[in-house]
């Protein structure tokens, strides 16, 4: 059972990649277990729950769902990479300030998801805010801190 | 605030400046540096682990085969039953579960044998491997089919695992005094925990034939009890760390993976890694318990209710786990607890079944109860023309009253203060507009009553540990676990309260059986644990500290930094203390959990009451229910961590939402009809409601116990408000959870065809 290899290059926060991989192993593999960015998490495996959410060539993109052979030359962020960014500041310092929080397991998604809407339109309203987070699914907070920290991203 | 001002009070960063502090794990959560047991990938020679399960939900197993797993290069170990040194059954009440199966498999998550591999591919691969050969047996789908005659039996013990009795009065002749007596028929739905993070952790081995486990669970000090029995290791060997983990609300209290991971790692020598993926945590995870209840409520011309009855079958699937426990407090429930009613009989029946297995979740049977019963006083009150808070207030319980096992209670206050409150919502206002006719509104309120603790006179207790460390810092140690709740903010702010000492003075130490037993995480217990732990260990700590301190120090007291004069001013510092101190002070309590004064301690002592008001939108051409506004109303004492306190509250009731409107794991003879999120649906921000909630912070009879936990209390009465605004609505009230669209439209026509 000799399994094809692929030589994939790729950005991983800023950093040029060049890494021997099966075509069809999962972003999220590479990232959470060869490359040690555990920032993205994994909850359904399946595009649903936005727990895994990475930055895709600047889109939000869910980690569990892209393959190595998807990836060639293209440019991935994981939260790692973000926290320097003064819009992922933001967002972090929102998401804080309005208790958006509990376990925190959902909450590298949600972060990641809003830095790159905020990146993508600065002035983003609540509402657009609000839509780019549809697929990132918390169990702990019932979302009402959530609305608050967008309520406040869209008005700063 | 003064400790007898019953006022309701909006719970929000203006009214609660004074305590509104964030999260001391919030900063680290936000920025993505929060790890969890999921995160345990870095440990050298790690191995995969992997386990095996049934594909029947009922068959007798003849013969198991391992040789090609282990041959395949890159595997490890592979375990079976065979391979396990103590006891092969876990289980919090009874041990009546096989971490492996030898002779039947019993449900789909029934685990056969596991492997631990190089990586997860070759650990998946290595169980395709494994043969087993079965004999499929008739499956007991529902627990009609499993207490009919001749079912076969799925343990020693048949089929009925618990039932439960609770009657006072006479009801059959209280019934005929009735001039209304309404029945309905309720099922409420096996409802999936869906932490985001599912069950898992490392097992790690020692060189001296012990063992850490650092896992996402509820309590380290019971897992290693029943992790050292499965592996017969002596308890000072197996040592379990609760990490912070990524959601819990009961669906961890059991064992998951660590009984696996423990047995693979023993084998090879190496840190095992077992994380369910989502299909896995939903074949093999613990649900909400489905209940079907059937009840029976009447009261006289005036509106006093006289006899109420509840019958209710629980299928707990599998294996018991905390069924027992659920069915006791549901039990407790379905009685009424709010209200004064001369004539109760409630019956209940826990039944094994080819299904799901069923345990903790927050609400514990309660909610599943409290829906039965608001819904018959709301259909009661619809009967005798009165309206439903006219005949709640004509019946409610007064503080005194004893609670529905005839126990003491200490009741936060008289709940006429809530159902008050509830009707001064200003949700009520322009209850049933409709938009263009498209979307119905309607308005509906629920009560609901909680009780802390394990109760019933199950063994409760709890402890701490305070130490002065080396280099000054005040290490405060509970085994309670921060799955999320805030635990952890709220020994800070305890801490600080009763130590005098700042946030930055301490280190809080959580969730580690090496440390102190505090009981398991659940039962809304932990804060009450801690307070209570707090106040035993001040006058200690601080005696401890003027010791060091000598003679001169009887006016200083723990402070911010160190010992401080009366006025604030800092003396001599902690780390002044520490290198004084010929022994450091290392302190330890351990006490019971508050019961009643009651000979034998019967039900829950330290109650707590909600109301909760709900405002919805029903689309008429589809039926589907938006959930525009929540208002709850709560009385469960002091409010230690503002932020934890509302997010808990919000967080159950949209659970609690999800359960009514969304949520459940169908299943058909003993097959799940689905696996993960795609299917199973939570709700998402799109259909999160906007919520208030008010709190009622004073306790009747004052300070003796001021706190209450509160993380099960939101979920409590969301369902019949949320049933209550749906009939507001629409005229239709519904009877089985969750509603569905399509369920609820139906209805609709026929009553308006
Ligand atoms: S794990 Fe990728 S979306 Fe859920
Ligand atoms: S905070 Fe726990 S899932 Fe969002």
């Amino acid at each position: 059972m000799s399994e094809p290899r692929l030589t994939l290059q790729f950005t991983v926060n800023g950093s040029e990649q060049i890494i021997e991989v099966s075509p069809t192993r999962r972003l999220l593999d590479i990232l959470r277990s060869d490359l040690n960015l555990t920032g993205p998490k994994e909850g359904c495996s399946i595009g649903r729950c936005g727990a895994c959410s990475v930055l895709v060539d600047g889109q939000s993109t869910p980690a569990c769902l892209l393959l190595a052979c998807q990836l060639q030359g293209r440019s991935v962020q994981t939260i790692e990479g973000l926290r320097d960014e003064p819009v992922f500041e933001r967002v972090s310092a929102a998401l804080v300030n309005a208790g958006a929080l509990q376990c925190g397991y959902c909450t590298p998604g949600i972060a990641s998801t809003l830095t790159a809407a905020l990146r993508n339109n600065p002035t983003a309203t609540a509402q657009e805010l609000e839509q780019a987070l549809y697929g990132n699914l918390c169990r702990c907070t019932g979302y009402t801190g959530l609305r608050q920290a967008v309520a406040e991203l869209a008005r700063t | 605030m003064s400790t007898n001002d019953f006022t309701p009070r909006q719970l929000n960063a203006d009214n609660f400046a004074d305590r509104w502090q964030q999260r001391p794990d919030a900063r680290s959560k936000a920025r993505g540096e929060q790890r969890y047991p999921t995160d345990e990938l870095a440990w050298p020679g790690l191995l995969h682990g992997r386990i095996l399960r049934s594909p029947f939900p009922h068959a007798q197993i003849t013969g198991i085969n391992v040789d090609a797993a282990r041959e395949l290069p890159g595997v490890r170990a592979v375990v079976t039953a065979a391979d396990i040194p103590g006891d092969n059954h876990y289980g919090i009440v009874f041990r009546d579960q096989p971490v492996f199966c030898t002779d039947r498999v019993r449900y789909l998550g029934d685990a056969l044998a596991a492997v631990a591999a190089d990586t997860p591919e070759i650990a998946a691969h290595a169980l395709s491997l494994i043969e087993v050969q079965y004999t499929e047996l008739p499956v007991l789908g529902d627990p009609a089919a499993a207490l009919a005659d001749g079912a076969p039996p799925l343990h020693p013990g048949g089929n009925l695992l618990d039932s439960s009795l609770l009657e006072h009065g006479d009801v059959e002749a209280a019934f005929k005094a009735c001039a209304f007596v309404v029945e309905g028929r309720y099922s409420t739905p096996r409802q999936m925990h869906v932490f985001m993070e599912t069950e898992g952790g490392v097992a790690v081995p020692d060189n001296q034939g012990g063992l850490t486990f650092r896992v996402g669970c509820q309590s380290g000090h019971r897992d290693r009890e029943q992790l050292a029995s499965i592996l017969d290791l002596p308890l000072d060997k197996v040592r379990v760390i609760g990490l912070a983990t990524g959601g819990g609300f009961g669906g961890k209290d059991e064992l998951t993976m660590q009984p696996a991971a423990g047995l693979l790692a023993l084998r090879t020598g190496r840190p095992v890694r077992i994380h369910f993926d989502r299909r896995e945590s939903t074949i093999a995870g613990i649900k909400r318990h489905p209940v079907e209840l059937v009840a029976r409520t009447g009261c006289d011309a005036q509106g006093n209710i006289l006899a109420h009855q509840l019958h209710a079958v629980l299928d707990t699937g599998a294996y018991a786990t905390l069924g027992p426990a659920v069915l006791t407090n549901l039990t407790d429930h379905a009685a009424a607890p709010l209200y004064r009613i001369p004539n109760v009989k409630v019956t209940g029946q826990l039944v094994y079944t080819n299904n799901s297995v069923a345990g903790a979740f927050r609400g514990f049977g309660g909610n599943q109860a409290t829906f039965a019963v608001e819904s018959q006083l709301d259909k009661l009150a619809a009967a005798a023309g009165l309206h439903p808070a006219e005949l709640r207030k004509r019946n409610l319980r007064t503080p005194d009253d004893p609670g529905v096992e005839g126990q003491t209670q200490q009741q936060p206050c008289d709940p006429r203060l809530l159902l008050d409150a509830a009707l001064a919502s200003p949700l009520w206002e322009n209850a049933t507009e409709s938009d263009h006719r498209r979307w119905l509104t309607g308005v509906g309120m629920a009560l609901g009553a909680q009780g802390n603790g394990l109760g019933n006179g199950l063994p409760d207790s709890g402890g701490a540990r305070l130490h002065l460390s080396a280099a000054g810092r005040i290490e405060l140690a509970f085994g309670f676990i921060e799955y999320g709740q805030g635990v952890i903010a709220a020994v800070e702010h305890l801490a600080c309260e009763y130590l005098g000492c700042a946030p930055d003075d301490l280190d809080i130490r959580l969730g580690d059986s090496s440390g102190p037993d505090s009981g398991p995480t659940s039962a809304s217990r932990s804060s009450v644990i801690a307070v209570e732990a707090l106040r035993r260990l001040q006058p200690q700590w601080r005696a401890a500290l003027q010791d060091i301190a000598g003679r001169h120090a009887d006016d200083l007291a723990p402070g911010r930094g160190g010992l401080c004069t009366p006025s604030g001013d800092l003396r001599i510092s902690y780390a002044k203390l520490a290198k004084m101190a010929a022994q450091r002070p290392v302190l330890k309590v351990h006490f019971d959990f508050p019961t009643g004064p009651d000979a034998t301690p019967r039900g829950r002592y330290l109650q707590l009451l909600i109301a909760s008001v709900a405002r919805v939108a029903v689309d008429r051409l589809t039926g589907r229910v938006r959930v525009l506004q929540l208002h709850h109303i709560t009385a469960g004492g002091k409010v230690i961590h503002p932020p934890s306190y509302l997010g808990q509250i919000e967080g159950a009731a949209v659970m609690g939402m999800g359960m009514a409107l969304l949520e459940d794991v169908p299943m058909q003879d003993g097959q799940f009809l689905l696996d993960n999120l795609d299917a199973y649906l939570i709700p998402t921000l799109a259909d999160a409601p906007e919520q208030r909630v008010d709190v009622i912070e004073a306790i009747l009879g004052g300070e003796s116990y001021p706190v209450r936990g509160i993380g099960e209390l939101g979920i409590e009465a969301i369902s019949p408000a949320l049933i209550a605004a749906i009939e507001n609505a629409t005229g239709v009230r519904m009877h089985s959870l969750p509603v569905r669209p399509t369920t609820l439209l139906t209805a609709m026509q026929e009553q308006h065809p």
